[in-house]
């Protein structure tokens, strides 16, 4: 075992490397807006797994004292959703409509693409998950039997895509309201996408993250209904 | 600090909640049952807003700390995502694409017809 992998025994290790890591991940996206700080963040921690031969395992001893935060993150999603769901009171029933529909869609088109292009269960129903916020998305597909690390890879590209190409394919199909384009963004790309809206509009901004909350909800409640029907 | 520190205390006592219902076999995330009781006692006025604000964004702003363990996890099925890159990549693309499209039409369909006059609408 080398010195590295015996330091990474202790939790504390790995945690300090994790907050290290990603406080220069931040930086760097600080500088170089286009730097995506999760991936800035993992690139060198995996280097340093592979090139010291420390088995992930020994790593996630400390990195699962992390993850476990992802589950009070969550319920802190009930604040945007509270908050935004008294301003936008008079149209909510619609824009949760708009949600539900997005969220069948989205959950279905994933699990039957992958299906069909030869995916085996466990990584098709990784990519059910994958238009909402990564704490949800993980827990919904390790109920459905998918493989998490997958789901956070496929949430992450989503957000991104969201964030580059939403608003102009919107703008191609005529989406010009904008609580609609607020919806859409939320529904298809969580917070990834919702940040990519506060510079451009406040009201497109809170709808996107009420229907990104909104959209975790609706999916975790269909896999719920999915997971009874398939036993 | 110590209105910080009610904030976490909330956040995760709601969380445990929810967990505590989940092993009773609800079969909802023990996260998504924890907002649920939050958004409830928000609502109900049971927690106050400013009680848990503090705590909720600054978990929200740096959830990608969060998400750094189990993305690094990508290395131990990193064979898995290899195999299985076309699939992966097609699927994402195919329901990004629907989502966005039937959440946004839906929207211009149902919001632009009734509420021509709601403050918030943009006038083209």
């Amino acid at each position: 075992m080398s010195a590295l992998a015996f330091l990474m025994r202790n939790p504390v290790t790995a945690i300090v490397l994790t907050i290290a890591a990603y406080a220069v991940a931040l930086a760097l996206h600080r500088r170089w807006r286009w730097v995506p700080p999760l991936v800035a963040a993992c690139i060198p921690l995996m280097a340093l797994l592979v090139v010291a031969h420390v088995p992930f395992a020994e790593y996630n001893r400390g990195g699962a004292l992390l993850s476990w935060w992802l589950g009070p993150a969550t319920v802190g999603l009930a604040v945007p959703m509270f908050r935004h769901g008294r301003a936008l009171r008079s149209s909510l029933g619609r824009l949760a409509l708009m949600v539900l529909a997005g969220s069948v869609v989205g959950m279905a088109s994933a699990w039957l693409t992958a299906s069909l292009l030869g995916a085996p269960h466990a990584v098709a129903m990784a990519a059910v998950p994958k238009s909402v916020t990564t704490p949800i998305a993980v827990e919904v597909s390790r109920e459905l039997g998918g493989v998490p690390e997958i789901t956070i890879a496929l949430v992450l590209l989503a957000g991104i895509l969201g964030a580059s190409f939403g608003v102009p394919i919107l703008r191609l199909a005529g989406v010009r309201d904008d609580r609609a384009i607020g919806v859409a963004i939320g529904a298809s790309s969580h917070g990834v996408g919702t940040a990519s809206l506060v510079r451009r509009s406040e009201m497109q901004a809170s709808v996107s993250s009420w229907a990104m909350a909104a959209s975790g909800v609706f999916t975790s409640l269909l896999a719920a209904l999915l997971k009874l029907l398939m036993h | 600090m110590l209105d910080f520190l009610r904030g976490v205390a909330l956040l995760v006592g709601f969380n445990m909640a929810g967990v505590g219902v989940h092993r009773l076999g609800v079969p909802l995330p023990s996260g998504v049952l924890g907002l649920l009781f939050l958004f409830l006692a928000l609502s109900l006025g049971v927690v106050k807003l400013d009680w848990v604000e503090g705590a909720a964004m600054l978990l929200l702003r740096h959830m990608v700390l969060l998400f750094v363990p189990l993305t690094v996890g990508l290395i131990a099925v990193w064979s898995v995502v290899q195999h299985q890159a076309l699939a992966l990549t097609a699927s994402l693309v195919v329901s990004f694409v629907a989502v966005l499209l039937v959440t946004g039409l839906l929207g211009k369909a149902m919001l632009r017809e009734r509420f021509e006059d709601e403050p918030g609408e943009v006038k083209q």
